[in-house]
């Protein structure tokens, strides 16, 4: 599969391609942006925004919480053994436990669901350009759906692209 | 790219690339020193923890306090790290990484000394819960094993809150050398490209990780301290060892962070990104920690002294005016009147100020850990038992060992790893536009601008 | 009958001796820590005679006592440790289980009594103590923490003699060895769930008094004040 793709030196200018490809009918989920820093304030990163990472952090952070509750209580009364004086299942010294469970559940949750929703680690690499680690901003969209290069082109070149190639997936 | 984006790149990669003679020989010399230590262990687990300068009563002394004090020292760098990024302090972008890296490592020399002091050091696994033959579990009761749980799990967030933002750094890396670094920094980058969607998710996920790694850091130097606020000795049976130490700890941090810093700025040639006033910043901070010290120390001096129990003002008074009162002033000095006198003169608060104060905190707060377990396992309730305290060159000779090795894993990491983060500075130079501070009108009106 | 095992030991018949020292030496297969050793604070009595004295010969004041593990119901020993053991029986002793000993000599850190003793290195014996070992007690390694068990082999030894032949213990039976070799016969051992027992009649004494009972540690021996000073 083919792609077409520009290099853009301003984030502006990237944004201006954005609306030219989306004018000229590629899908947003079609148009690729990368870049070597992130550029929230733009259109062009507002599709992808989601909560979901919040909210696995809190399901991790419930599965820390019970597996924390299980381990502390379960392995208490599967041996009852008495120590200073204190209650078999002794909820005080088990909070400590869960408390860093729980934690440590909302944090490995988080990292995999980044991991996972950013596609990481990627095997093979999809469309990229090394100039991007020079500041280049990258706006480009694959060849598909009956999409004719000129168009493409011309979304890019409308925004002031630097340079125009094309790259095979 | 911008002027200021090619001189940072090429001034972080640098080190990366370029490695002189001095290098080998500090890495050398690291590696000696921390062989001294391996051999020191090696030693006593063969022989026997007699080696040291143990007895009965005093069961512990340098092996909980290199404990204590590294684990300590770890507190800074994630918490400053984290801290900063939530209320978004814009002049925390060259610092977070070198705090996030000195978290790493200042842990994992901490949590070695959980297995170095054992009797029998190869049966350390007995602290995990796992089902074993035996059908027996960790005593989830016991301080120790909370120490095991509260590290473990401070250790994954801070190497994961240091690991995630590297990531896009590695790419850069990646894409500027050949050769072998280009293959160890493409399996490092996993494979990231940068579109919006990584981004937005790499932002988020450190926002979380930001918000969680706070108490995280907070309930382990707890925990810690409560391997001895929880054991009914004098001086030690205390309410206030969870704050005290917490506080002291980020104390021991700053002071870590700002020497690093300064060492970092001179040997690699930072200038241009660590400046005067980032270690002002530090050194305010420092001060700050510094009176809240003072603070801890006075209320729980305080307390002790009216409460006037036997068993208290014994090791109460062993600190301010008998055998171990030379310590006691000097950690004092070190910790309390050398750092705000220093700090509170901005005249005074300069760089070379802020890392000679650094110094004396480092040195105050080993003193203050070793203080606060010696003395009152040395003179607990029956005079009839009570003992003393040498060191013995194992002992010694570990100790320099963790310092070698702290600097060895650093010196290191910024051989491998650009210390300071390059694509959060490059935001630095533009905040607004990294940050959705735009409402959709805004955004409308600003893209349906032509050219 | 299920037991609960106490200690009494009587501060006015105490002699000092330290011959209840000595026979726990030999009962138990305490190691001897040397002259060097010993220097180093390294001796490892789990029975000692603390002694406190007031001014100069020939006015000088003298108290001792004989200070062992307490046996302590709440003990801070036990919920210290990370691997059980140090944990409670059913018969109230403290328990100490060598195997699981890993050595991090917390329990001895939050001990008030100082009555932990811990083996810093292998033990040795000066000849020809190496000869007459207990075969009915352990020999611990280096790293392991150790104290006095109450001669737990001793309770356990009379518990299944009296189980086979199919009665009760009788009070005053079993005794640990340094009850049994006090020459001046201060120390009393017994059950305390027994209301006849020597020591549960003698825990009623008044001048009996616990140590270091404002801690908390809630111990089972009772110590019975002397009645005059030396």
């Amino acid at each position: 599969m083919t792609a077409i793709y520009g290099l853009f030196d301003k984030p502006e200018a990237a944004q201006r391609a954005y609306t030219g490809l989306k004018r000229a009918g590629v899908a947003t989920g079609d148009i690729t942006v990368i870049s070597a820093e992130p550029f929230e304030a733009f259109e062009f990163s507002h599709r992808d925004h989601s909560m979901i990472l919040f909210r696995l952090a809190l399901v991790g952070g419930i599965i820390g919480f019970v597996s924390g509750v299980l381990l502390t209580r379960g392995t208490e009364l599967a041996w009852p053994l008495v120590t200073g004086g204190m209650p078999i299942v002794a909820w005080w010294p088990n909070l400590v436990i869960i408390f860093e469970m729980t934690m440590l559940g909302a944090i490995v949750t988080t990292v995999v669901s980044l991991l996972v929703s950013s596609k990481l680690p990627a095997f093979r690499r999809g469309l990229y350009d090394p100039a991007v680690s020079d500041g280049k901003i990258l706006v480009g969209a694959p060849l598909t759906g009956g999409r004719t290069e000129e168009s493409v082109r011309e979304a890019l070149a409308a925004g002031g692209a630097v340079t125009v190639k094309t790259a095979e997936l | 790219m911008s002027d200021y984006a090619v001189a940072l790149t090429d001034d972080l990669l640098r080190p990366l690339i370029k490695t002189s003679w001095r290098f080998w020989t500090l890495v050398v010399l690291l590696l000696a020193v921390v062989s001294l230590g391996i051999g020191a262990f090696a030693y006593q687990v063969n022989a026997g923890i007699g080696v040291w300068g143990l007895n009965s009563p005093v069961f512990w002394a340098f092996d909980i306090t290199n404990f204590v004090f590294w684990i300590g020292i770890s507190h800074a760098g994630t918490l400053i790290s984290a801290i900063l990024r939530l209320v978004n302090a814009e002049w925390r972008r060259p610092v977070t990484r070198c705090a996030e890296v000195i978290t790493v490592f200042a842990l994992m020399i901490g949590a070695m000394f959980p297995i170095v002091h054992l009797g029998r050091p190869w049966l350390f696994f007995w602290l995990m819960p796992y089902p074993s033959e035996r059908l027996i579990w960790p005593n989830f009761r016991s301080p120790l094993v909370w120490d095991f749980f509260a590290i473990s799990t401070y250790l994954t967030g801070s190497s994961l809150f240091l690991f995630l933002p590297t990531i896009p750094d590695f790419a850069l890396v990646r894409d500027k050398t050949t050769g072998w670094r280009n293959r160890l920094y493409s399996i490092l980058a996993l494979g990231w490209t940068g579109t919006t969607k990584q981004w937005h998710r790499l932002e988020s996920a450190m926002q979380i990780m930001a918000i969680a790694i706070v108490p995280v850091a907070v309930s382990v130097h707890t925990i810690v301290s409560f391997d001895f606020s929880m054991a009914p000795v004098p001086m030690w049976h205390s309410t206030i060892f969870g704050p005290y130490f917490v506080a002291g700890a980020i104390f021991s941090g700053i002071a870590a962070l700002i020497i690093a810093m300064a060492a970092l700025r001179k040997f690699l040639h930072l200038e241009k990104y660590l400046h005067p006033v980032h270690f002002e910043n530090l050194g305010k901070l420092l001060l700050m920690m510094s009176l809240l010290w003072g603070y801890f120390v006075f209320a729980e001096r305080l307390t002790t002294w009216y409460g006037n129990g036997v068993s208290e003002m014994t090791v109460f008074w062993q600190t301010q005016r008998l055998s171990f009162a030379p310590l006691y002033w000097t950690m004092v000095t070190a910790n309390f009147i050398v750092p705000v006198i220093i700090l509170s003169f901005r005249k005074l608060r300069t760089i070379a100020g802020c890392v000679v104060a650094s110094f004396g905190v480092v040195l105050g707060m080993w003193l203050e850990r070793f203080l606060i377990i010696v003395p009152t396992l040395s003179h607990k309730y029956l005079p009839y038992s009570w003992g003393s305290y040498r060191p013995r060159t194992p002992e010694i000779l570990l100790l320099i060992a963790t310092f070698g090795a702290m600097v060895l894993f650093y010196v290191l990491f910024s051989k491998l790893v650009p210390i300071i983060s390059i694509w959060e500075m490059k935001i630095g130079q533009h905040p607004q536009l990294a940050h959705e501070s735009q409402t959709t009108d805004e955004a409308q009106t600003m893209w349906r601008t032509q050219p | 009958m299920s037991h609960r095992w106490g200690m009494v030991v009587d501060l006015d018949t105490c002699t000092g001796c330290e011959a209840c020292v000595v026979a726990c030496h030999a009962e138990n297969n305490i190691p001897t820590a040397g002259p060097a050793e010993a220097a180093r604070g390294r001796a490892m009595h789990w029975l000692r005679v603390e002694r406190y004295w007031e001014g100069e010969y020939p006015e000088a004041k003298l108290k001792f006592r004989p200070v062992l593990c307490q046996q302590c119901d709440a003990a801070p020993c036990e919920s210290v440790c990370p691997t059980y053991a140090s944990h409670h029986t059913d018969e109230g002793l403290n328990a100490q289980v060598y195997n699981r000993c890993i050595g991090t000599r917390y329990c001895a850190n939050a001990c008030p009594y100082n009555v932990r003793q811990f083996n810093f290195f292998n033990p040795t014996w000066d000849k020809p103590l190496h000869l007459q070992f207990n075969p009915d007690v352990s020999i611990r390694e280096v790293g392991v923490m150790e104290k006095c068990t109450f001669c737990v082999q001793r309770i356990k030894a009379a518990e299944i003699t009296a189980d086979a032949e199919k009665r009760e213990l009788k009070d005053g039976e079993l005794k640990p060895a340094c009850a049994q070799s006090c020459p001046a016969t201060a120390i009393a051992f017994g059950d305390l769930n027994d209301p006849e027992s020597k020591v549960s009649r003698l825990f009623q004494s008044g001048r009996g008094e616990k140590l270091l009972e404002d801690v908390g540690t809630q111990p089972k021996i009772v110590y019975l004040k002397r009645q005059a000073t030396a």
